[in-house]
């Protein structure tokens, strides 16, 4: 049971890990679009700061997709999932959690064998900022690898213990 | 249509997918990948990668994030109660009293915030109290406020817009400001159905506040002010040309920031809720628009959007029939999906067929969110309708019965937007041009 508590503990710290970097991420954004627009105003040159920003907003997406599925912020038609009977509804769920599973892990794969070949050939990003493209692909795997444990988690917790870990309706910061 | 048979089956899958509950930017990529694997001999999951890491790390998207953030900033504020406060001496004495707080309340604070339930909970939370105090019929009190707050959506800076831009690869900085005249010609037609109702109906008759001086009305709006500086210096910035829609989403998170550390209202609780709200919700959609762009490039494989476009043109559909097929299309997916994703999953089917019409996409992109507007306020899936339910604890049925006049105020507003294009193009034909 300890052993279980520990990882439990563990994962949980990971996903606010991974959602503060993207809040980050976010105030990077911010800083560099000011930065550049304060450049132009003073006829000085910030090259590559669309880039950078571009690189920004990647990592900030794919930072926080963990800890946006756990807040439930991702927006599914549950139209069905309500109408069902609760033995049908953990069904659905667990199919649902399945189906996103497996996309989740299809994509680290994909996404990583990406980001080792621009680093093998040291690919160079097009713009002038020149950066190796690599690095802010990295954050891109980080993200991804971080959401398909968030989703192996709660299809895990699903099938165990009845209910996934997603926190019920976050109206406090809606989307649409 | 060559293939009929897969297409069919590959649009059984996205709707099943959908339709039980995978979340719609994991569903996207999973159908898309279907349809590569079943149209195509491509190695299926390295063009995903290039697709999405191409689509996500976009310097347009990058004003999503900032505006959502500069909404968040706002929501935190004392906004609510200044709206109230402010805005309830001068529309006491207009036919329908202080239900066009409700609009009007709305209308400024679409102008900060991109979304509508953001804008119907900072609105209501105080309207609704004061509102029923006066008795006011509480379904008008509901209706107007389901109706005006999903103006969020098409007054700048607006999410379904940006959205749409980075879709179609049009400018942001245009579709806000096709945005502008129909949002306010929309508010208007709702405060008009107000004024009349509050003529003919019997059950109007609310108790009225003691008329203020001028001078006191300033005194009560005063902390509106700021909130109008900040609104105009977004707008401003970018219609002449100062800015481009990210940097002035820049301008508004900074703007929104002293606003709310003068407010006092600025702890470090309250900024890092902000921001983390912000964060997730640009990553909510961020991932919705990763999925649809790997699936309009798989759609793009099927023949499925070329097929549609043919189809419509040999069927000689004039404009105008077209914009009714689409209209009920686009109501109908409404009630099912939210507006971002009902926007992303058809846009690459669409935007041939409207192309081939001739038809201008700026304006299509008001003609898009006036129509998903209309779909946060029909059941069974209306957004509005459940923040309202839990902000009210109403049935849904009678929120939607409540708002359904608004409902139809909307789709006068798309015969509107037909017959007088210009609403839509003309501000955005007369912005200064923007900095590279």
């Amino acid at each position: 049971m300890q052993y279980v508590k520990k990882i439990r503990h563990l994962l949980d710290g990971l996903y606010l890990v991974s959602g503060v970097a993207a809040a980050f991420c976010l105030i990077a954004i911010l800083f560099l679009i000011v930065v550049q627009m304060l450049a132009r105003w003073t006829g000085e040159m910030f090259p590559g700061a669309p880039n950078y920003a571009g690189y920004a907003m990647a990592a900030a997406s794919f930072l926080a997709f963990a800890n946006a599925l756990n807040h439930g912020a991702h927006i599914r038609v549950s139209i069905v999932l309500n109408a069902v009977s609760p033995f049908w509804n953990r069904i659905i769920n667990t199919a649902c959690f399945m189906v996103g599973t497996a996309v989740a892990w299809y994509f680290v794969y994909y996404a990583t064998r990406f980001t080792f070949w621009s680093w093998k050939f040291h690919e160079v990003s097009q713009g002038q900022d020149a950066t190796a493209l690599w690095i802010p692909q990295s954050a891109m795997v980080v993200g991804a690898i971080v959401l398909a444990i968030a989703l192996t988690d709660n299809l895990l917790h699903l099938l165990l213990r009845g209910e996934d870990r997603v926190i019920k309706s976050d109206l406090e910061s809606a989307s649409e | 249509m060559e293939n009929l048979s897969i297409i069919i089956l590959f649009l059984f899958i996205l709707f099943t997918l959908l339709g039980a509950g995978v979340w719609v930017g994991l569903a996207l990529m999973g159908v898309a990948w279907v349809g590569m694997e079943l149209f195509t001999s491509r190695p299926v999951g390295d063009v995903m990668i290039t697709t999405i890491w191409a689509s996500s790390s976009s310097w347009t998207l990058t004003a999503l994030p900032l505006f959502i953030w500069m909404g968040e900033i706002l929501y935190r504020t004392r906004l609510s109660e200044d709206m109230f406060r402010g805005l309830s001496p001068w529309m006491g004495g207009l036919p329908g009293g202080l239900v066009h707080t409700n609009i009007v309340g709305c209308t400024v604070f679409a102008a900060v915030s991109g979304s509508s339930a953001a804008t119907l909970t900072t609105v209501g939370k105080m309207s609704i109290p004061e509102l029923r105090k006066r008795k006011y019929p509480e379904p008008i009190i509901i209706g107007t406020l389901a109706g005006a707050a999903t103006l969020g959506l098409m007054i700048p800076p607006s999410l379904t817009l940006i959205v749409y831009g980075v879709t179609i690869n049009e400018s942001i900085t245009k579709l806000f400001f096709a945005g502008i005249l129909p949002g306010l010609v929309l508010a208007f037609m709702f405060m008009t159905y107000v004024a009349v109702y509050s003529k003919i109906s019997k059950k109007w008759n609310p108790t009225s506040d003691p008329v203020m001086s001028f001078a006191e009305k300033l005194k009560n709006s005063r902390f509106l002010i700021p909130v109008l500086c900040l609104i105009a210096v977004v707008i401003g910035s970018m219609y002449f040309g100062f800015a481009t829609a990210t940097e002035a989403a820049a301008f508004g998170v900074i703007g929104a920031l002293i606003l709310a550390a003068a407010q006092g209202t600025l702890t470090p609780r309250t900024f890092s809720a902000s921001l983390m709200g912000a964060t997730r919700t640009s990553a909510m959609i961020a991932l919705i628009l990763a999925g649809a762009a790997f699936l309009s490039l798989s759609m793009g494989f099927t023949g499925l959007p070329r097929g549609l476009a043919n189809l419509i043109a040999d069927l000689n559909l004039s404009r105008f029939e077209l914009l009714m097929v689409l209209l009920v299309f686009y109501i109908i997916l409404g009630m099912f999906l939210d507006g971002i994703s009902s926007v992303v999953l058809t846009m690459a089917v669409v935007e041939p067929m409207i192309r081939q019409a001739g038809i201008d996409l700026i304006w299509f992109g008001i003609f898009i969110v006036v129509v998903v507007e209309m779909a946060q306020i029909t059941p069974p899936i209306g957004f509005n309708l459940f923040v309202l339910q839990g902000m009210t604890g109403h049935e849904m049925s009678f929120i939607a019965r409540a708002g359904f006049a608004m409902f139809l105020i909307m789709v006068l507003m798309v015969f509107v937007l037909i017959a007088f294009p210009e609403l839509a193009t003309w501000l955005p034909d007369n912005i200064r041009n923007q900095p590279g």
